[in-house]
């Protein structure tokens, strides 16, 4: 950094120069931060119910695979899931629910796997920080139930485990759920696609081309599984075996 | 070894033609004209179904409007906040004041690594300071990753958009490209097999090179985070696999806070591509021990912006988020493409972006290049005035001009002066429409109408004919109506 | 009620007759109008090719001018966005106290033809005749600077005998842009040929504006082409009646 100290200093200098209408201080600055309009609309519409209908439709939109679940019935889902997928290979962050997996497939566990291993996967399972219903996002956070960003990026079939209390409608309203920023976010909306050549919509070039959500109408704010926003700001490296 | 850049003189400011000739070739090939006509047809169908669905699409236009304001009237400080936070968290953050020191910066860093070999995330940035040829130069082998760099790459083609950087070509002009260069003879135009192609191409690339190198969306000073929007994944590649990261970003690009994002992501999907969400958002924060690159870097670009903040009303140039709906919008470009406008920026913000980052020495025809229908502004998610810029660069234009000695041959300059000592008083006015009016009844047919005039006037008669001047003009109706009546009243 | 009209340089040498087709709609509306012989511009063309030094004085001019009329009309929505955009700034460099105050005492009352007729004097059907099917073109100062918005529809809706033929893609710009005209001539024509396949498209025997710039330019290639369409100017359909059809001179 020290090679671009001159440099920085420069850039720094004309910048000051050229505003002069800049706050004095950060109190200042940040007295003019909470100042600026924000008319737009933080909640949403939607009932809960609503809310959870139009995440289902709006991931439908893209060409995910929706199923819905109640609490008890989530491991058999999911292995009903596995089994129709075709596949037989998957890894899984090492924070996902025992009751999830195995259930005699090729389960590994991403106890510092190496990319070899990834590539060589068929699917992935993982969980969710949130949904955004009004885009039919899926965000991740990363942490221990959701893996590494390899983990999501490489394999070519993602079954992801989304619980209703999860979802919101508006994206402002995922933001308000941040306790605090978190250091690494995927958002997540449909399989890859590229419309480059004639405007053509081709889903799938890099990253998973299927994506499957189950939707686990799940009541109570009481989580059987603890949802993903409460982790911290840096997640657990994923060498080490938690179930959260 | 030279630094200095191969240009692309197509899209070189520095030397590209001037847009009213640059547009000639363009405007000839009806192939070029109805791919681009059909891309932006596209996104903006889908893009108007989107914003009349969004009943605060107002709102969230004067909020990202207001931000980034506020970022840009107190830069110096969040760029501050976010190279301590970015250090804070692993990030190694590099100032470059110019695009030459942006370019040894980078080479340095892969010289380091021992690079020989990169991989891409588009990033316009990267093609202002002329990366690529500097790289290749050096021996390094730069793999653009996104479909349309690639087929731009292979194809030794100029990007003409930001965002559909190959809206001009089109399915079969693709497969040629590809059959030829990745030895695929079976290919089909479909375009599913062409992506395919493609995914297939790259996969290789992006498992096995260690070294990547992006531009940004968003810089976070808050946190010292940084966020790439995309739909295809290869961002998502680039930034996960490699050992290296290198991301290159104009000064300009900050926010002050992670949750300014909910304004900004809501915005730019709708506008670049016409959808709610684009399919891949990353953000990460410096380095994340056992998740991706465990070595990152940030260079922070000037390169003209600095003098840009400082201009009054020029500053708002720098609010773009850089989601071309301009172009998309904008019926100059829908007719020209990209390429007319000699520069890595086209359409309306190229058109006001590049003469200011050349310090107004250079694209001095492009301020020109608008029919000032305002549409741009219309739909810019941050409210950038762009026809307010374009006319204030046009007198910054003409006072250079006002300097120049050749200017007394320019008949443009010569008839605007005149019309104006004309214009100031009332019987200059009516004489000089006397002398208008004799002076083109040489050119005025027996069926009243002007088909060829000399000079000038000949660049409207190419097309148009024009009505030959009446003989009583309305001031002189009006003149006679009134001493008729006085008459009458007597 | 009295109405100043502000002819505009380009209307007074090239179409008086929108002019006396605005003087004899206003006068059957029961409006006395007046004219200043000493206007000439507003300086539009100035201020957009670059010459902004140049705009200053005829902006003063019109300011001055006008600082006593009750009302102002002018039968050109681009003039009327120039003295509404531009002014200000051209006036705040002046740094004249006075005339900013003239100016600002002034825009309230000066009207675009169309705005002059629903918002001042509060009419949609001035009683007239046109017997004939019409394409409505909207210039884009009218839409995006001055907001008319449905104002030149409902103006039309009320003119007896006349069919309005929808057009499509009614925002896109024509291509004129004044000096934008000659200067990117290629580009503009390139811009006209698309809208004229729309205008065409129309089916309709005319092509009415409430700008006669864009007129110009479109009217110009109709005639260059032989494409049976005419063009003419809103005030003239306006101002038509039984007795006393719209002079057409195309």
């Amino acid at each position: 950094m020290s090679a671009t100290a001159p440099s920085r200093q420069l850039i720094l200098d004309r910048i000051s120069a050229a505003t002069q209408d800049a706050a004095k201080d950060a109190a200042g600055r940040a007295a003019a931060y909470a100042a600026l309009p924000r008319g737009y609309a933080r909640r949403g519409l939607l009932n809960k119910e609503e809310r959870v209908e139009l995440m289902i439709e709006r991931l439908r939109e893209y060409d995910a695979e929706v199923v819905e679940s109640l609490p008890t019935e989530l491991p058999a889902a999911i292995e009903a899931r596995l089994a129709t997928s075709g596949r037989r290979k998957f890894v899984v962050p090492t924070g996902v629910p025992a009751e999830w997996g195995a259930f005699g497939f090729d389960w590994k566990l991403d106890h510092g796997l190496i990319t070899a291993e990834v590539e060589q996967a068929e699917g992935v399972v993982t969980a969710a920080t949130c949904g955004i219903a009004d885009s039919g996002t899926i965000v991740l956070h990363h942490t221990a139930a959701e893996g590494r960003r390899i983990l999501t990026l490489l394999p070519d079939w993602h079954l992801c485990i989304l619980l209703a209390s999860q979802v919101v409608e508006t994206l402002p309203e995922y933001f308000d759920r941040c306790k605090q920023p978190p250091a690494l976010v995927t958002w997540i909306s449909g399989p890859s696609a590229t419309a480059d050549i004639e405007m053509t919509r081709i889903k799938g070039v890099h990253g998973p081309r299927f994506l499957h959500v189950i939707l686990v109408r799940d009541e109570s704010s009481a989580e059987t599984y603890r949802s993903a926003a409460h982790t911290e700001l840096r997640p657990e490296k994923s060498g080490s075996a938690r179930i959260r | 070894m030279s630094l200095s850049a191969a240009s692309h003189a197509e899209l070189d400011p520095r030397l590209a033609a001037p847009f009213p000739k640059a547009v000639l070739p363009v405007l000839r090939n009806p192939q070029l004209r109805k791919n681009v006509a059909h891309a932006i047809d596209v996104i903006q169908a889908k893009r108007g179904k989107l914003v009349a669905e969004k009943r605060d699409w107002q709102e969230l236009r004067t909020a990202a409007s207001a931000i980034r304001a506020h970022a840009l009237e107190n830069l110096g400080a969040y760029l501050e906040q976010f190279e301590e936070r970015c250090t804070a968290a692993g990030g190694t953050v590099h100032w470059a004041a110019d695009a030459e020191e942006a370019r040894k910066i980078i080479l340095d860093l892969l010289r380091q690594q021992q690079a020989t070999e990169v991989i891409k995330i588009k990033t316009m940035t990267s093609a202002e300071i002329q990366l690529n040829p500097c790289l290749q130069a050096a021996g390094v082998d730069v793999f653009e990753t996104d479909l349309a760099e690639i087929i731009l790459q292979l194809g030794d083609l100029e990007p003409s958009h930001i965002v559909v950087p190959a809206l001009h070509v089109n399915r079969s002009q693709v497969r040629e490209i590809f059959a030829r260069r990745m030895g695929l003879k079976n290919l089909s135009d479909d375009p599913k097999e062409l992506t395919n192609a493609a995914r297939a191409f790259l996969r290789q690339k992006f498992l096995s090179i260690p070294t990547a190198i992006s531009g940004a969306n968003f810089l976070i000073a808050e946190t010292g985070s940084v966020a790439v929007v995309e739909s295809e994944g290869n961002g998502r590649m680039c930034l996960t696999l490699p050992r290296t990261m290198i991301t290159l970003a104009g000064i300009e690009k900050v926010l002050p806070r992670f949750q300014d994002m909910e304004v900004m992501l809501q915005l730019l999907a709708r506008s670049a591509t016409g959808e709610r969400m684009n399919p891949y958002t990353s953000l990460w924060t410096g380095v994340t021990e056992g998740d991706g690159p465990q070595s990152f870097h940030v260079v922070l670009l000037d390169n003209g912006r600095s003098s840009i903040l400082g201009k009054e009303k020029q500053r708002q140039t720098l609010k773009c988020i850089r989601c071309a709906a301009c172009m998309n919008t904008c019926p100059v470009y829908r007719q020209t493409g990209g390429h007319a406008y000699g520069s890595v920026y086209p359409g309306p913000i190229g058109a006001i972006l590049t003469p200011q980052l050349m310090q107004m020495k250079h694209a001095q025809s492009l301020p020109f290049a608008s029919s000032l229908c305002g549409a741009c502004y219309e739909v810019c998610p941050v409210k950038i005035n762009i026809p307010e810029v374009l006319l204030e660069l046009r007198s910054q234009v003409v006072d250079q001009e006002r300097k120049q000695a050749g200017r007394i041959f320019d008949p443009m300059y010569l008839g605007l002066r005149i019309a104006n000592l004309i214009f100031a008083g009332a019987w200059r006015f009516h004489a000089a429409q006397w002398f208008g009016r004799m002076g083109l009844k040489l050119w005025t047919r027996k069926d009243g109408w002007i088909h060829s005039l000399p000079g000038v006037g000949g660049k409207w008669t190419q097309t148009r004919d024009l009505r030959g001047l009446p003989d009583q003009t309305f001031h002189q109706w009006w003149a006679k109506r009134a001493a008729q009546s006085r008459q009458e009243g007597k | 009620m009295h109405t100043s009209l502000f002819i505009t340089c380009y209307n007074d040498t090239l179409y008086p007759e929108t002019g006396r087709a605005v003087v004899c709609l206003l006068e059957r509306l029961g409006v006395e109008v007046q004219f200043q012989p000493k206007q000439t511009c507003c300086g539009q063309m100035h201020a957009n090719t670059g010459f902004r030094g140049e705009a200053f004085s005829q902006a003063k001019r019109f300011v001055r001018l006008y600082q006593d009329a009750d009302t102002v009309v002018i039968p050109s929505s681009s003039c009327v966005a120039m003295m509404r955009d531009q002014y200000p700034g051209l006036i705040e460099e002046l740094g004249n106290d006075e005339l900013r105050k003239q100016y600002e005492a002034l825009m309230p009352r000066v009207f675009e033809l169309s705005e002059f007729l629903i918002d001042k004097l509060g009419v949609e059907d001035v009683g007239a005749y046109f017997p004939h099917r019409v394409a409505y073109h909207a210039s884009c100062h009218g839409v995006r600077a001055l907001h008319l918005g449905e104002r030149p529809y409902r103006l039309l809706a009320k003119v007896r005998g006349l069919e309005v033929a929808p057009l499509a893609n009614v925002d896109r710009c024509c291509g004129f842009g004044g000096t934008f005209s000659v200067k990117n001539a290629e580009v503009s024509s390139a811009m006209l040929a698309v809208k004229l396949q729309d205008v065409i498209a129309t089916g309709a025997e005319y092509c009415t504006a409430l700008d006669n710039s864009c007129l110009m330019h479109l009217g110009g290639a109709m005639h260059r082409q032989y494409a049976g369409m005419k063009t003419i100017h809103l005030a003239q359909i306006l101002a038509s009646t039984e007795e006393a059809p719209a002079e057409v001179t195309l």
